[in-house]
């Protein structure tokens, strides 16, 4: 893993490894566990999404053409970007341009800003359309085929779910900048650059996923 | 054998003296005695032994429910407590045992302090991650028993929808808030587990020289990780649709409440392996100490853990045979649910090989190992009896099940924690517990347990069938029984934390080694230091090199 770091980078060894090289091997293995957990978290929740495309296939159409599939298409073009200064990231650091990682790290979190400004509007349109059947106070639009209530609740717990990882995300991005700012980070911490990375292209993923399964199939 | 007479040493003959902390060197326990220093404690042994202190209480919290169950069953006629009464004690029985002590048992208490003095590390690769792990442990028992305090719940500890969904009036929420939350500590615990095995062993320490206690959190483990998350996404969407009626498991809107028992088997069938896997490896490692022989068949031990967490993924269907499945279906889900029993075999059959022959002390830890091994097998039987479809059109939800399951869940994980908890006790706290106590405990216990839930095969082979407060008067003298054998079992589990916790002030002081077991955890100190090794462990040329080898040993390695 070290080879390919330039002079002055790397990690400081914590107390109970004895060798760096362990201490990146379990972190990185550790941060892949993660995300193969969920990995499976969000794939129960695709499935029962498929199942019901599946078995009420008018109906979860209807309720597709009512997403806004424009807003859902620019937000996986800005997530896509946003893995890009992410990756940018991870290669300044690597090769010791501190200033230059930060800000990409920024334009990261800018990115990741902006989908949750636009996924945020989403809603309020989804709202003003009457698309939020769970809303007992407020009428569905499609209320005369019930399966296509259940998929739009289906769409809410998933983006919701999604747009908590991401928020999640971006509050630890700016507090890990914020850190990652001061003078000798990357000869201590280099590591965390790399393993957060991979957090954030599974967000980047699990949105490529959703994407489709909820907006796109069937169109 | 010459050694196993002089077992202890002097430390046998120390005079009883109540000198818990002082005069003793730094170790784990008493290196700095602060409550701050255990709360915010990064050390492996003081967060086992946090967990251990916590499961233990919510241990008795659903042992005294399942008191109250046995209570109620000894008449017929449900006279003693209403059927309200009695569906929240059965659900608050099922829900702390299930999530609360038998998940977290045996990995998080004994696999949190074994597992890297086992491998010779300083620690798990994570420890503030398994701090937290506790943490998120203890707020996810927060919330479920906020709703034990605010009057209960009344759904079993399985929440099948529609019932906990649009029907039950108690507090669901909370308890599946909490439930759900407990699963992240099992996946935080799960994942540092991998990590470490994979990434901390000692210079030496190959995969084939590791304890199968190790091998066995190694799956355990596995499982934690694979399973656990789709358990959770089970969980929110029941959470979401009991409170915002999203639709998904009512037929009104196109859901399917049987989709909610696809995802919660998907994770709870293999959970059953992350509360028996564990408990085999405490046996693995008891079996060898007590026979002072080298585990027969180490490999196939190994690999019927691995082979017992993958199998574990593909039999969820044999809990729904009766649930409307297809035929073919359940004809598949039948067969794997047979193949489950190999693995199972394999081990089983290696133990018994491994005292076969061997120089036997019949201590408390091998008085319960001994008792796992035959009760697991019973266990183990009478689910084959469940697996087959013709017999399980006619015991299905009947006592037989109730039966089946607690043979694995009690006299299988409850026998093996404490029989490791007896084994590893000099280890961890320093002390010897009272000899004759344990035995007496334990044959307590194995007898108590038979009395309890013996006559329930018989119940529900007549047809009585579980979680209802009334019953025929003609299995009111087999109910009485198991209501009685209850009673022994409560004396055989008293006493135990009676002795234990008195040891720890008067028990004799522990030597190292008090069972001239093989295992780097023998080669420190007990207790162990803060950093588990004064010097660096030199790892065996093979694993469980006890002085009675089996024939395969001895070809194997020359």
């Amino acid at each position: 893993m070290s080879e390919g770091l330039a002079e002055g980078v790397g990690v400081s060894r914590a107390g109970h490894f004895e060798t760096v090289g362990q201490q990146r091997a379990a972190a990185t293995l550790g941060i892949w566990a993660w995300l193969i957990t969920e990995l499976l978290l969000f794939s129960a929740l695709f499935l029962v999404a498929l199942i019901t495309r599946i078995q009420h296939p008018e109906a979860t159409v209807a309720a597709a053409k009512h997403l806004k599939f424009w807003i859902g298409a620019v937000n996986t073009v800005v997530l896509i970007c946003s893995s890009l200064t992410m990756s940018m990231a991870i290669e300044f650091s690597r090769i010791g341009w501190q200033r230059a990682m930060v800000r990409a790290m920024l334009a990261t979190a800018a990115l990741g800003s902006l989908f949750l400004v636009l996924k945020g509007y989403e809603y309020y349109a989804d709202w003003d359309e009457h698309m939020m059947p769970f809303l007992s106070n407020r009428p569905f639009a499609l209320a005369e085929t019930p399966p296509a209530r259940l998929f739009v609740n289906l769409y809410y717990v998933a983006t919701i779910l999604h747009a908590l990882h991401l928020f999640t995300g971006i509050a630890l991005l700016l507090g890990m900048t914020w850190m990652a700012a001061k003078a000798g980070f990357l000869s201590r911490h280099q590591n965390w650059i790399e393993v957060y990375g991979l957090y954030w292209h599974f967000i980047d993923l699990v949105w490529i996923l959703a994407f489709p399964i909820l907006y796109v199939v069937n169109r | 054998m010459s050694a196993t007479g002089s077992v202890g040493g002097t430390a046998r003959r120390e005079p009883h003296a109540p000198e818990a902390t002082l005069g003793r060197k730094a170790d784990y326990l008493h290196a700095d005695s602060t409550l701050r220093s255990w709360f915010l404690t990064t050390d492996h042994k003081r967060i086992a032994i946090l967990y251990l202190t916590s499961i233990t209480g919510f241990f008795v919290i659903g042992a005294v429910a399942a008191g109250v169950v046995r209570l109620a069953l000894i008449v017929p006629n449900g006279a003693i407590m209403t059927n309200d009464t009695y569906n929240k004690a059965f659900t608050i029985h099922g829900v702390v045992m299930v999530w609360f002590f038998l998940i977290p048992s045996i990995p998080a208490t004994f696999g949190n302090f074994l597992i890297p003095l086992m491998i010779g590390a300083k620690d798990l690769a994570f420890p503030k991650l398994n701090l937290t792990s506790w943490y998120v442990f203890m707020a996810g028992a927060f919330f479920t028993l906020v709703s034990l305090v605010l009057g209960g719940v009344d759904t079993g500890w399985t929440f099948y929808a529609p019932l906990s969904t649009a029907f039950s009036n108690t507090w669901v929420l909370p308890a599946l808030i909490g439930v759900t939350i407990v699963g992240f500590s099992s996946i935080l615990t799960g994942l540092n587990f991998v990590v470490t095995i994979h990434t901390m062993r000692a210079p030496g320490m190959t995969w084939f020289k590791l304890p199968i206690f190790v091998w066995a959190h190694y799956a355990t483990s596995l499982i934690f990780l694979l399973a656990t998350p789709v358990i959770t996404t089970a969980l929110i969407l029941l959470i979401m649709e009991r409170g915002f009626h999203i639709g998904v498991f009512d037929p009104a809107y196109g859901g399917d409440p049987v989709l909610f028992q696809h995802l919660f088997w998907f994770y709870s069938h293999p959970a059953v392996y992350i509360m028996v896997l564990p408990g085999m490896g405490v046996i693995s490692e008891i079996v060898p100490a007590f026979a002072q022989k080298k585990l027969f068949g180490y490999r196939f031990v190994a690999y019927a853990s691995i082979g017992l967490a993958s199998v574990t993924f593909f039999v969820w269907g044999h809990h729904m045979f009766v649930n409307g499945q297809s035929d073919l279906a359940s004809l598949v889900f039948s067969a794997l649910s047979f193949a489950v029993a190999v693995p199972s075999a394999v081990k089983v059959y290696n133990w018994t090989a491994t005292i076969h022959k061997g120089s036997l002390r019949l201590d408390t830890p091998m008085l319960y190992a001994m008792g796992y091994i035959g009760l697991f097998v019973l266990g183990g039987l009478t689910g084959l009896y469940l697996a087959t479809l013709a017999i399980n059109q006619h015991i299905h939800a009947t006592y037989f099940v109730v039966a089946h399951f607690h043979y694995i869940m009690v006299g299988g994980t409850v026998l093996a924690f404490l029989g490791g908890l007896h084994f590893w006790w000099p280890k961890f706290t320093g002390r010897m517990y009272s000899e004759p106590w344990g035995r007496v405990s334990a044959v307590l216990i194995f007898l108590g347990f038979n009395v309890t839930f013996f006559p329930q095969f018989i119940l529900g082979y007549l047809g009585m069938p579980r979680r209802y407060a009334t019953y025929p008067v003609e299995f009111q003298l087999l109910n009485v029984l198991s209501s009685a054998g209850a009673t022994i079992l409560a004396a055989g589990y008293i006493f135990p934390m009676l002795y234990l916790v008195y040891s720890l002030w008067f028990g004799r002081k522990a030597p190292a080694n008090p069972w001239n077991a093989k295992g780097l955890e023998w080669e420190t100190a007990s207790p162990p230091p803060k950093h588990n090794f004064h010097s660096p462990p030199e790892v065996p040329r093979i694993p469980y090199d006890y002085p009675i080898q089996a024939q395969e040993a001895r070809d194997q390695h020359g």
